[in-house]
């Protein structure tokens, strides 16, 4: 795959700051910006939508799955009697069209299938990301020309296709969502992950530190867990925040394929599918689950950029547009894109930019290198910069 | 160059390694997929008897590696197919004959990727205005309301699925307000004006899905940019916002967005499935979804080729154009 | 039925592709039929009826159609031995002459049929048109290469069962003569009274034999018919039909043709042909569809506005969605498990899921609910409308599930009307209340196709269905029902594995009738004879309602393929 591709989908995504060193950092500079704190609280708030789901339910005194036939107007086509759907005090979003299901109940329910299915996949994508990654840029010329032809290859896949085959293929007794979720992230997103994970690792691996343990006989898995995790922890987290996104929409589209999660199990991308030719007949049938679905990519792509600011507060501030990316990128290992800054709030960093810096690619990723800003990554040193932003 | 000429052939010995892995693993895939093949050719009702036939008619019966060493022949030297009247010869490179259609996919895939490539193309324009236009206004009017609006507004083409904007789309623009037909593929060569108007919802459709990832990545590039130090500088002696956005910052963005683009387009060609068939466009994608509901492998095969050979490519061109596009910016 | 695989979506939409495949029907507006037919004023000569279809028109070749009735495009252009009355309801479901001049004269046990054709007819080329080339067109629907027509020629004709085609075996078939020109003998195997019927499909069209061009035929049909193709792009997805000026209206007296051009446009998404015949702008005012249905929420629409009701056709096409049973597989060996679950039937519920009451019919009868058929209500175990929990608990503790049962009802993942996974779920949802825990067990659909139809990994119970080849009893009980068609090797569709000597025997005696009035009464007899052994739920019978374009006249709705008959149609 493009190494350009590489760069420009993990665009910012990228840190030398190894993460172990400023949790509390962390989460000040998160909370430092008021739209990612909102989006925070947006997505806590779905997730625990998603897991109080029964419970919620109960309060309504509904559940997903019973049908209604007398709220639907059978000679109509089964469109839901009353205004707005039917809704009221029993059913507080309407019933379903064709079967009297309660929507908030099947809403709700949707949110677990949903949000567990594109976590979930994330989660897959990042442990098999990061896996074939650092094996490819630990390993020798052959695993890693081997791993690397295999990350291509699935690039070179299409996903609906290989979704369509796969499922066929795979028992009908198992589980539906975590299938749904293993396929998506099978066939997608890990792909990229892996080769950030590699040019990450490649570059670390010259680091002093990593280097040093190499050298003083820790062996390879040693050396990964060690030392290379930790450096990679922040680049994955933050370009996780964007495979969530693409994940719910791919649920939704094998769900129009007719191959997403079955019924009656409801999830928003099967309801968006059966919705959309009512959106004449009974619009909140399809506005209902398409609020849902933008409102998570939303707050999820907000606090994905969060994430990223709070990582690595001088994204902005790495002056790297240097001869040395490049070399490395006519060789064939490039290293990503620095990262650029996602929000205003870095801005301020900019003053601490050290232009020599710009020599050589690797120098970046020394957090010697950028004297003030390392100071970021010192446990427990205090941090001007955040009281500005 | 001896490094450029090495990338390109490295590249391209990766590319046919990645492309024939490719195929065998779609054969040995729909190989063990369910469905039999013969007797939906056949129909469902084909007695045993006659079902039978049919297999041996399309070397069905014969064993995986048999039938992957045929498709390597027909792509190598060629094969021919007997019409029943006649015989009919399939020139290399051959990718077989349709199981279901008795057409050669060859000429399947020729019919099918001017569609798609209409429909990415014109689509690629407007992803590119819409994606970094707003990329450029939210990284210039940073944190102001008209940022926020765009933001959420790309986002919306990302979280809302193609089919559920394309209908609403079709429905209100073609049915409501009557202002365009309802698409209809017309062929460029036919007659480019209904070509262009036909695939105008088309186009919009599939570009608000893309367009989000190229204001996000256009808005980042700038903001790096603009934080650089010779912008500073160039602030500090006066030169005027626009101008910086305009002459720099935008330029900054170049090399990140043509790799994007390059990559979204290669992808996009074989994999715009669900625009294709929510707007009855007779393309790669609809074929190939069509084409794996039959078990027609060897449709499938030369399609995902296809499909395949442009994502290697589009992969290639990023790195090149990035690679060039890079190197102005650092000359600028 | 031939079923080409549909990338189905719309739950409706989708069920008549499946029926009557390559595009055999359509349908318009109800009260148009006293406009069209009435004759106040002739119907409008000339100008283009444009086709908006949901499946390609693959396969055009008269060998590989299978069609009910010679279907509705394809028929355009092929004409056969017998075809359908193209008229409204009823006596549409009549079959009468077309190239032969009566329906076929049988010998006493109806196994020698005979036809003689009309005088003066030729192809679209001006040559005439002779029995050799009706035989000839029969010979090479047995081709390996031109396979997918329906599989009673195979099963009737004296030595016909390994029969290759024309291509590979030379000799031809023995059991058709064509003692001269224009009369053509079929010698059967058995008794077969409705041989008229089969007559109308498009195996039965002439084809020369000297413009044969194998699997390629299908780009280029010879007409014979009153359009002949002049445009087949991409395997049938623009297929234009012009007049045929060598077809003599006088030797054909079902169609009509009033439009000049026929255009038929596929691959278009169900939901986006119902938007552009209710917006009818430009050239889609003189728009039908020939294989979509108005699906629940387009429904929901239309029936709210009067002038998109008024162009709506309603029709019924013989067509039963059921549940079977697989007898061979615990519980249900015992009877009466099967009619605990018969009697827990909820159908208006299953009626919702299909689509609503204006959508679907709630069934009772395996056969169809039409005269035709020879259609005799019953109804064994009285489900009520909503089910009869209460008797179904009593009948499942007599069988001793004192604690209720739990049971996997096998279902197709495909998004399509009858065994999609809205019909299973809602009668998992309706069985609980009879304390019966239903499991669902959704497959992919080749994968669910293959295991309902091989008698070695039958399901125990599951969705499935049936269309009628033509309107009557005998293609629709008997390759269900008839213990001597099960398939042990290969595709089986007897799913109750019922070996019933006594039904076999009725079977037999009906097929000697050639009244087809008397035999239909005894189709129906032996159909509520059937039902009594509770081997299916019969679960609902569907309503085909569909749009017109706003200049469509003369719509003509039959019971033979419940949809409009595009040969009667004529645009503004």
């Amino acid at each position: 795959m493009s190494e350009a591709l590489v760069a420009v989908e993990t665009a910012g995504t990228d840190t030398s700051v190894p993460a172990v060193s400023g949790a509390r950092q962390f989460w000040r500079r998160l909370r430092a910006q008021r739209a990612a704190l909102v989006a925070a609280v947006v997505v806590a708030l779905l997730v625990l939508v998603a897991l109080a789901a029964p419970l919620l339910t109960a309060l309504e005194g509904q559940d997903p799955t019973t049908y209604h036939p007398s709220l639907i107007d059978s000679a109509r086509g089964g469109v839901p009697i009353g205004s707005l759907g039917g809704i009221g005090a029993d059913h507080w979003l309407g019933v379903e069209p064709q079967t009297g299901r309660d929507m908030f109940a099947r809403l709700v329910y949707g949110a677990r299938v949903s949000l567990g299915v594109s976590l979930g996949a994330t989660l897959a994508q990042v442990v098999i990301g990061v896996a074939m990654g650092v094996a490819a840029g630990l390993g020798n010329r052959w695993v890693d020309l081997v791993l690397s032809r295999i990350t291509d290859i699935f690039i070179s896949m299409p996903l609906m296709i290989m979704s369509l085959a796969l499922l066929a293929i795979v028992p009908s007794g198992f589980p539906r969502p975590v299938l749904v979720a293993l396929i998506i992230s099978l066939v997608s997103g890990w792909s990229t992950t892996a080769k950030m994970v590699r040019a990450q690792t490649l570059a670390l691996k010259n680091l002093d530190y990593v280097s040093a343990s190499r050298l003083s006989g820790w062996s390879t898995w040693r050396t990964a867990v060690r030392e290379l995790l930790p450096g990679l922890a922040a680049p994955v987290i933050t370009y996780a925040a964007l495979l969530v996104p693409a994940n719910i929409s791919a649920e939704a589209a094998l769900s129009f394929l007719g191959v997403g999660v079955k019924p009656p199990t409801p999830s928003w991308g099967q309801m968006l599918t059966s919705a959309d030719v009512w959106y004449q007949a009974a619009p909140q049938y399809l506005l209902l689950p398409a609020l849902a679905l933008f409102l998570t990519v939303f707050a999820m792509t907000v606090l994905g950029d969060g994430v990223r600011v709070a990582l690595d507060p001088r994204a902005a501030s790495r002056l790297r547009i240097g001869t040395g990316r490049k070399r490395e990128a006519r060789a064939g290992t490039a290293v990503p894109k620095p990262g650029p800054a996602a929000t205003e709030a870095t801005q301020d960093a900019t003053q601490d930019v050290v232009p020599d810096a710009t020599q050589d690619a690797t120098q970046d990723l020394v957090p010697d290198a950028v004297p003030d800003t390392a100071s970021d990554a010192v446990p427990g040193a205090a941090s001007k910069k955040e009281e500005r932003a | 160059m001896n490094g450029f000429t090495g990338f390109v052939l490295r590249r391209l010995i990766g590319a046919l390694v990645t492309l024939f892995v490719l195929s065998v693993i779609i054969y040995v895939v729909f190989y063990v997929t369910p469905g039999n093949v013969a007797q939906i050719t056949c129909g469902p009702r084909c007695s045993p008897a006659q079902v039978h036939q049919v297999a041996q008619q399309l070397h069905l019966d014969d064993p995986l590696y048999v039938r992957y060493w045929h498709f390597l022949q027909g792509l190598l030297a060629g094969q021919d197919f007997s019409t029943g009247t006649s015989v009919e010869h399939c020139p290399a490179p051959c990718l077989g004959q349709s199981y279901q259609s008795d057409r050669q996919v060859t000429d399947i895939i020729l019919t099918k990727l001017p569609v798609s490539l209409s429909l990415v193309l014109g689509a690629m324009v407007i992803w590119l205005l819409l994606g970094v236009g707003t990329g450029v206004l939210s990284a210039w009017r940073r944190g102001r309301l008209s940022e926020r609006v765009l933001t959420a507004v790309t986002l919306a083409g990302v979280a809302t699925p193609v089919f559920v904007i394309g209908l609403i789309l079709m429905i209100v623009v073609c049915g409501e307000l009557q202002l365009l037909p309802f698409p209809q593929y017309v062929n460029f060569t036919d007659d480019p004006e209904q070509w262009a108007w036909n695939l105008l919802l088309p186009w919009l459709s599939l570009a608000l899905i893309e367009a989000a990832n190229f204001a996000r990545l256009t808005r980042a590039s700038m903001l790096e940019t603009l934080a650089e130090d010779h912008i500073r500088t160039f602030r500090a002696y006066g030169v005027s916002e626009r101008a910086v956005i305009a002459r720099h910052a935008l330029r900054g963005a170049t090399a990140s967005v043509i790799a994007l683009n390059a990559v979204t387009f290669g992808s996009a060609v074989g994999g715009a499935v669900l625009t294709e068939t929510l707007f009855g466009l007779p393309g790669i994608g609809q074929e190939l979804v069509h084409a794996v509901k039959v078990v027609d492998l060897p449709v499938v095969v030369g399609m995902v080729l296809v499909t395949g050979f442009f994502v290697v490519l589009a992969n290639a061109v990023a790195d090149v154009l990035y690679a060039v596009a890079d190197r102005r910016v650092v000359l600028a | 039925m031939r079923q080409p695989s549909v990338i189905a979506r719309r739950v409706a939409a989708a069920s008549v592709s499946l029926v009557v495949a390559a595009g055999a029907a359509a349908c318009g507006p109800e009260d148009s039929d006293a406009k069209g037919s009435g004759g106040d004023s002739a119907p409008h000569k000339g100008g283009t009826l444009t086709v908006l279809n949901s499946e390609p028109q693959t396969d055009f070749d008269p060998a590989r159609l299978y069609t009910s009735g010679g279907g509705n495009v394809p028929s355009l252009v092929f004409r056969t031995l017998t075809t359908r009355n193209r008229e409204n309801g009823a006596a549409g479901a009549e079959v009468v002459p077309d190239l032969a001049t009566d329906t076929g004269r049988a010998n006493k046990d109806a196994t020698v049929w005979t036809y003689t054709l009309k005088k003066g007819l030729t192809y679209e080329d001006g040559t005439p048109i002779t029995s050799a080339d009706v035989k000839y067109g029969i010979e090479r629907s047995f081709a390996p290469e031109l396979s997918g027509g329906a599989p009673y020629l195979r099963d009737w004709l004296v030595g016909a069962a390994d029969y290759q085609g024309p291509y590979k075996d030379k000799k031809g078939l023995s059991a058709i003569e064509t003692p001269d020109a224009r009369t053509i003998v079929f010698h059967l195997n058995k008794p077969e009274g409705e041989f008229p019927y089969l007559a109308t499909q498009t195996q039965f069209t002439p084809v020369p034999k000297s413009k044969d061009t194998g699997t390629k035929y299908e780009s280029h049909p010879i007409s014979s018919g009153p359009y002949k193709v002049v445009k087949n792009e991409n395997d049938g997805e623009h297929v234009v039909l012009e007049r045929n000026t060598h077809w003599s209206p006088a030797t054909d007296a079902e169609r009509k043709a009033y439009p000049d051009t026929i255009d038929v446009r596929s691959g278009l998404d169900s939901s986006v042909i119902n938007q552009r015949l209710s917006a009818s702008q430009g050239a889609d005012a003189a728009a039908v569809t020939t294989d979509t249905n108005l699906g629940p929420a387009e429904l929901a629409k239309v029936t709210g506005d009067k002038e998109l009701a008024a162009r709506v056709g309603t029709g019924r096409f013989g067509y039963t969605n059921y549940i079977a049973f697989n007898p061979t597989v615990k519980p249900f060996d015992n009877p009466k498990v099967r009619q605990a679950i018969s009697y827990a039937i909820d159908r208006s519920s299953v009626v919702n899921a299909a689509g609503g009451s204006a959508l679907a019919e709630p069934a009772t009868t395996f056969l169809p609910n039409q005269k035709s058929f020879g259609y005799t209500p019953y109804d064994p175990f009285p489900a009520g409308k909503s089910g009869n929990p209460a008797k179904a608990e009593e009948l499942l503790k007599q069988a001793g599930f004192k604690n209720g049962l739990t049971i996997t009802l096998t279902h197709s993942n495909d998004k399509n009307f009858e065994t999609s996974p809205e019909i299973a779920t809602a009668l998992q949802d309706a069985l609980k209340k009879a304390g019966i825990t239903v499991k669902l067990q959704g497959l992919e659909d080749n994968d669910y196709r293959d295991k309902i139809h091989s008698v070695k990994t039958e399901p125990g119970f599951f969705l499935a269905h049936w269309g009628a080849d033509w309107p009557s009893g005998g293609p629709f009980l008997a390759p269900i029902f008839d213990g001597r068609q099960i398939v042990k090797d290969g595709a089986n569709f007897n799913t109750g594995l019922l070996n019933d000597k006594s039904v076999n025997g009725e079977i037999d005696a009906i097929n000697k009738l050639t009244d087809l009035d008397a035999a239909a009464k005894r189709w129906g007899a032996l159909d509520q004879k059937i039902g009594e052994k509770a081997l299916v739920v019969p679960l609902f019978h569907p309503v085909y309602k569909r749009l017109v374009g706003s200049d469509v006249k003369n719509v003509v709705i039959s019971d033979w393929t419940g949809v409009l008959d595009i040969s009667q149609v004529s645009v503004k």
